[in-house]
């Protein structure tokens, strides 16, 4: 008992002192942002930091996983981190900030809330560190240095395109009747998509060779908070209840990524209507066997070993000293800058090409055959 | 029954002891087959001790004496196993759920089964069944708290027969009935009788008892005064309260020599409803008044009305006010809220230390300043300092024992936790206590501290309401007392004229003496 | 025992501390030197101690008000959804009316105790149950954030920011350090002497035993010294930054909601009413408006809270505020509050959240996901209040339990006594 006592009295004497002794270290210093990293280079070994959201679609884990490997393999000291799955935003503006404290010459962030991670960006690049955002652009902050990710705009159009060839596939004759999906608003990429998808199908709307059944035509009545499959699910319910009770069928449907297509073909099928043409993105597994079975319609090939390994030599050339490689300056405005940008192109994947375009990826490629 | 039937149980020489208090001693009991067994005695005799005994309750191994039913001895462990030796003990509060209907309720713990699965068909016909012994007629499905408390406690009885019940105890069974239902329950009983089942009956209502039972055991004490055949002794009801009461009264009363002044606390024509009852009167056009420096006391069997009436002139703490107004000093006060009631000097000291008297996880200095911060406190910051030392004056003249006034209130004995009350209360100040059964749970040493403590303020000009269960104190204690009957006031006997058998005649409002 | 207790009150804080919170400050120090080692020093540099205070300082001004909460007896769900929701209207106002952000925070504050006093009305005056009331909050608050925000993120003002992501200005001559925070660190240490002498003062005029002056002197020293390390850390910060203005105002929160909680008429009808209502307010105590206020308290922090996220985070988003209210519950309960009421003090809950707020920072330091950060804030949680318990079930001394004996308030060692029915009868109590 009074042992106890007293050797935790001896533990706080000990903290303080040992606190009193490292005191003297001021690391008082300037601030190092507008002499990054860039231009000098850093030690081979350093640590990179990736933050990445929270494991809510294969493609983040499968992101991560690569990341892991990749940049070890180039010599790198890998620290990443997955957001919580219930505190998502504070979670990952801790990690960044730990990333911070821990050194990182470069941190990659698959921003959970793009636009909220402003003031850990500044804190990164004032302490010298290069940001790059993967994926998902952050926004209204001015210290971005990258941003890399597939031309996201491009998929939009892919995904327009392959809605209107599917349904014109399965009914050479219009008018088709559609209804449209977007994702989580707090996703930059969202309206890229969106607006993308948008300047394919518009023409054709504002024609009446297809027709919006539900008439919401408008981002913010498409839009899928988070991602959720389930929002999606439960927007598709209310849908097929209120705009297509008794024959009224459906042609097909705009869905911005896979988990949300497969989620809108289960609200379909559980409310017995025939498949329409879906679209989606990202590649999964479930959603390419979905295709080899005939039920969605198309995906997008995003290749994310592509997109890490770009990231990665990003990361590369910045250790050299070198400027990496850009193919944009002009399209990504943050709201404070434009952010010089790497876009790769994405690939549409449907029946017809699967095998084709899975050929690198061993797990997909056993899918199609 | 003839006087002659065999015996079903005897309980020899139990003595039961709790910490500090002998609860009984000694105490003997012998129940005949088929006979209504009455036991009587004040709060406090034993009664519900003594049952709680027989029923495992207090089981076998924390009380001595031995227990023979039925030709054995027999050692309870708990209530199941006295249950299973058929005998069912009826409590005042009913153990009836609610929500659930009278079938669910009547085989609550020992449905009938079938397969894994409740056979409800059984159920049902059994529940018919139950409910014509107990002559109880309403659909089985009907909920519990739609049928009145009368039949609730047929419920109850039937429930019993359920088991298979040899031996029916029922505590207070009429407390809360009618006439009209006491009438059932009594002839019930009778039934219960011509069929051979015995049944132990504990009451305060002796025109009840001198009506219906065969044999009455007085306990008073915790010891066994007599047991009285009530057909051959010719017993009638002041037989039994000369045998409840006839101690003789012992010195344990500081002295004192009253200096009463003139009326300064007056309540007219105070009226409450219950709070969850329409019909219900707690309080019935109550007046009375209390004199400076006097001591009132309030005499009543539980359940009368007392601490309702306390309580709803405490700031209306209890139930729905009607009518009824306050003079203190010769003007009408307000005493719509606690707050009000302290202002105007009232102080209501609770029957319930533990669970409204006392924050018990608070120290003893934060409890005793607790109903009045605002003495202690300057711009509403409490001053420590202040707190500490009142605490300590107050540990001091009330001789509460325990090495700091730091020490959690939990810790101290029930006097001392009463002590600690009585400070909280009168650090506010007032000019009228209101103690409720200021002595309930505590030895006879801190009682006496406590009179003292009483008799103390009243010698400074404060008066002080006793409400207490127990008549000797009342009697030794107050300059005058009121009875209290079913929320009226019964009477207003001065000291000189007090005695247990007037009292407890006005009480049980016997005013006209049946002459058998 | 007796001078164990002494030594312990002594060096502690007298009656005002309790070994509950001893226990957990060297849990604190263990943790810190835990991660201090294993992270290379990495734990106590300026810059992570600079992020920890402004990652958890809304954290842990929602503990204040959630201890508050909790010790009368009640529970807030929906803090997060509150601080979102005022997040959300507070960034809109901004933005589209141009509101100048002063008033911004000024209508934060207000929407916070209109809908505190909304939550507040049912749970005093109508007596819903407060779990259910701030349940509907959370849906009300959550729905009215996406509403009001279409589940968009707005950015707010640069001048807004500062509450959130803002510093200590640089003034006067390089020192090398922070002068601001230089001033606040002596500010504190002649605070904390000078509470020391009202202590001794204050003992003196109880006529209780006064510690021996080489006791006070160690107390002083270990005080000090935390200070004068903590004021050099965080004035010594990169330039630009130094004392996070959302730790100052958590500094501020925590003095006066200690000191309203322990010292005033207030604070001790909180306490009052969660240890026995119906006690409470038969010593006058006027429940509901202690119910009242202290709902609605509870709503104003969680709102300055929102504010103070969406300050750092630069932008109000849909997803702020989500499960807030688990860490500020769990931070008020590994700070030593009871379930039941009536037990807890403001400075426990801050150190059981710093507790958290260390282990999340030192784990995710050491590269811990996120996942297995969750797994054992969750151990933490189980593992501080199940060993009270066990303590206190046990009914033998342990180190909390019997250190904790002579001190008010925080007294586990007292668990209400089961209504047995033959603990501490007389015959008047078993008789009918």
């Amino acid at each position: 008992m009074r042992t106890l006592v007293i050797r935790s009295i001896a533990a706080v004497g000990a903290a303080a002192l040992l606190t009193l002794g490292t005191a003297c270290s001021n690391e008082r210093e300037g601030s190092t942002g507008s002499d990054s990293a860039e231009g000098k280079g850093f030690a081979k070994d350093s640590l990179i930091g990736v933050a990445l959201p929270a494991k809510t679609s294969e493609n983040w884990v499968l992101a991560g996983d690569l990341f892991t490997d990749g940049l070890k393999d180039s010599g790198f000291k890998a620290d990443v981190q997955y957001a919580g799955a219930s505190t998502t935003v504070a979670d990952q503006q801790a990690q960044i900030s730990s990333m911070v404290t821990k050194g990182a010459k470069v941190i990659v962030i698959g921003a959970t809330d793009a636009s909220q991670l402003a003031t850990q960006v500044k804190q990164a690049k004032d302490e010298g560190a290069t940001v790059i955002a993967y994926d998902r652009l952050i926004t209204n902050t001015p210290d971005v240095d990258y941003y890399i990710a597939f031309d996201n705009f491009k998929v939009g159009q892919l995904q327009g395109q392959a809605l209107i060839d599917g349904m014109k596939a399965k009914k050479p004759k219009g008018p088709w009747t559609i209804e449209l999906f977007s994702g989580s608003p707090d996703d930059n990429n969202s309206k890229v998509f969106f607006d993308g998808a948008m300047e394919v199908l518009k023409p054709l709307i504002d024609k009446g060779d297809i027709v919006v059944g539900s008439g919401q035509t408008d981002i913010k009545q498409t839009a899928t908070q988070g991602w959720k499959a389930e929002n999606a699910q439960q927007r598709m319910d209310s849908l097929l209840t209120s705009a297509y009770g008794g024959k009224k069928t459906l042609d097909g449907v705009l869905s911005p990524n896979d988990t949300l297509a497969r989620a809108i073909l289960t609200s379909v099928k559980g409310a017995g209507k025939p498949v329409p043409v879906v679209t989606g993105q990202d590649s999964e597994v479930e959603s390419v066997k979905s295709i080899m079975a005939g039920e969605q319609y198309s995906t997008i090939n995003k290749d994310t070993r592509k997109l890490v390994a770009e990231t990665v030599n990003m990361v590369k050339a910045l250790q050299k000293g070198d400027k990496p490689t850009i193919n944009d300056t002009k399209s990504y405005d943050n709201g404070k800058k434009v952010v010089p940008s790497f876009l790769l192109p994405p690939v549409i994947v449907t029946k017809e090409n699967a095998a084709e375009a899975y050929a690198n990826d061993p797990k997909l490629a056993a899918l199609t055959k | 029954m003839t006087p002659t039937a065999p015996t079903l149980l005897e309980m020899r020489s139990i003595t039961k002891t709790f910490p500090g208090v002998t609860a009984l001693a000694d105490v003997s009991l012998v129940v005949r087959e088929g006979e209504i067994h009455a036991i009587c005695g004040e709060n406090g005799a034993g009664k519900s001790t003594l049952m709680k005994v027989l029923s495992g309750v207090h089981p076998h191994g924390s009380y001595t004496g031995d227990i023979v039913y039925r030709g054995e001895q027999v050692r309870f462990h708990d209530i199941r196993a006295s249950e299973q030796a058929g005998i069912a003990i009826i409590h005042q509060e009913l153990a009836l759920v609610p929500g659930m209907s009278i079938t669910e309720n009547l085989f609550l713990g020992n449905e009938p089964r079938r397969r894994g699965a409740i056979d409800w068909k059984t159920a049902q016909r059994r529940a018919l069944e139950l409910m014509a012994r107990v002559g109880l007629r309403e659909d089985p499905d009907t909920l519990i708290k739609d049928i009145g408390v009368g039949k609730q406690q047929l419920v109850e009885i039937a429930k019993a027969f359920a088991k298979d019940v040899k031996l029916l105890i029922l505590d207070e069974p009429t407390a809360a009935l009618n006439e009209h239902d006491s009438q059932h329950l009594l002839d019930l009983l009778r039934g219960f009788r011509e069929r051979g089942i015995t049944s132990i009956i504990i009451s305060h209502k002796l025109n009840e008892i001198e009506a219906v039972a065969d044999t009455i055991t007085i306990l008073r004490d915790g010891r066994t005064i007599e047991s009285l055949d009530v057909r051959a002794d010719g017993v009638n009801e002041d037989r039994i309260v000369r045998g409840m009461v006839g101690r003789e009264l012992d010195s344990r009363f500081p002295d004192r020599t009253p200096d009463i002044g003139e009326i300064f606390f007056e309540v007219r024509d105070w009226t409450v409803r219950h709070p969850s009852s329409d019909e219900r009167m707690v309080c019935k056009g109550s007046t009375f008044h209390v004199r400076r420096g006097e001591i009132v006391g309030f005499a009543g069997l539980m359940g009368a009305g007392r601490t309702e009436l306390a309580m709803s002139l405490f700031g209306r703490s209890y139930g729905t006010w009607l009518s009824g107004r306050v003079f203190k000093d010769g003007e009408e006060v307000r005493l719509k809220t606690v707050s009000d009631a302290i202002r105007h000097g009232l102080a209501y000291v609770s029957e319930d230390r533990k669970s409204i008297g006392l924050n018990l996880l608070d120290d003893i200095k934060t409890s005793m300043v607790a109903a009045k911060l605002s003495k202690i406190a300057r711009r509403r910051v409490i001053d420590p300092v202040r707190e500490h030392r009142i605490a300590e004056e107050y540990r001091q003249s009330l001789r509460i024992k325990t090495p700091s006034v730091d020490e959690g209130v939990v810790k101290l004995s029930g006097g001392n936790q009463q002590k600690v009350v009585l400070a909280k209360w009168m650090f506010t100040d007032p000019d009228l206590l209101i103690l409720d059964e200021p002595t309930r749970g505590i030895d006879v040493g801190a009682k006496f501290e406590i009179y003292g403590i009483i008799q103390r303020l009243v010698a400074q000009g404060k008066g002080v309401v006793v409400i207490s269960s127990e008549l000797p104190e009342l009697i030794g204690l107050c300059d005058r007392i009121y009875t209290v009957f079913e929320g009226t006031i019964t009477g207003d006997v001065a000291r000189g004229d007090a005695d247990p058998e007037l009292l407890m005649k006005q009480m049980t409002a016997t005013k006209k003496s049946p002459t058998p | 025992m007796s001078r164990i207790t002494d030594l312990q009150k002594n060096l502690f804080g007298g009656t005002t501390s309790n070994a509950r919170q001893f226990g957990m400050i060297s849990t604190l120090v263990a943790i810190v030197l835990l991660f201090q080692i294993w992270t290379d020093g990495l734990t106590l540099t300026s810059g992570n101690l600079i992020a920890v205070v402004s990652q958890y300082s809304y954290i842990l001004i929602l503990a204040i008000g959630m201890l508050m909460v909790i010790v009368a007896g009640h529970i807030d769900l929906s803090v997060g959804s509150v601080a979102a929701f005022t997040g959300i209207v507070v960034a809109k106002a901004m933005q589209e009316y141009d509101l100048p952000w002063p008033l911004g925070i000024a209508l934060g504050l207000l929407v916070g105790a209109a809908i505190g006093a909304w939550q507040g009305f049912w749970v005093a005056y109508i007596g819903v149950p407060a779990f259910i009331v701030t349940l509907a909050g959370m849906l009300l608050f959550r729905g009215g954030n996406q509403y009001i925000g279409n589940a968009d993120t707005v950015p707010v003002p640069e001048g807004f920011r500062k509450i959130g992501a803002g510093f200590l200005p640089e003034v006067g001559p390089d020192t090398g350090y922070n002068n601001l925070t230089l001033l606040l660190g002596v500010a504190a240490c002649a605070g904390v002497l000078w509470r020391e002498w009202q202590a001794r003062q204050t003992r003196r005029e109880m006529k209780a035993d006064l510690a021996p002056l080489w006791v006070t002197g160690i107390r002083l020293a270990v005080m000090f010294g935390v200070i004068v390390f903590a004021t050099l850390r965080f004035a010594g910060g990169r330039i630009g930054t130094s004392l996070p203005i959302s730790g100052i105002i958590l500094i501020v929160l925590v003095l006066a909601y200690s000191h309203y909680t322990r010292n005033t008429i207030g604070g001790r009808h909180i306490y009052a009413v969660g240890g026995n209502a119906r006690a409470a307010e038969l010593s006058g105590v006027k429940l509901k408006r202690v119910n009242f206020l202290v709902m609605m308290n509870m709503s104003v922090l969680a709102a300055l809270a929102g504010m103070i996220f969406v300050a750092r985070s630069s932008a109000s988003g849909p997803q702020d505020g989500l499960s807030w209210e688990l860490d500020a519950i769990a931070a008020v309960f590994i700070g030593g509050a009871a379930v039941s009421g009536g037990l807890g003090t403001v400075s426990g809950s801050i150190v059981g959240g710093l507790v958290m707020a260390l282990l999340n920072n030192g784990l995710q330091l050491e590269g811990v996901g996120s996942d297995m950060v969750q797994i054992i804030k969750g151990l933490v949680l189980l593992l501080a209040v199940a060993f009270d318990v066990y303590n206190k079930s046990q009914g033998r001394f342990s180190v909390i339990g019997a250190l904790t004996r002579p001190f008010r308030r925080d007294d586990p060692a007292a668990p209400a006594p089961p209504a047995a029915p033959n603990s501490d009868v007389d015959k008047a109590g078993v008789a009918g």
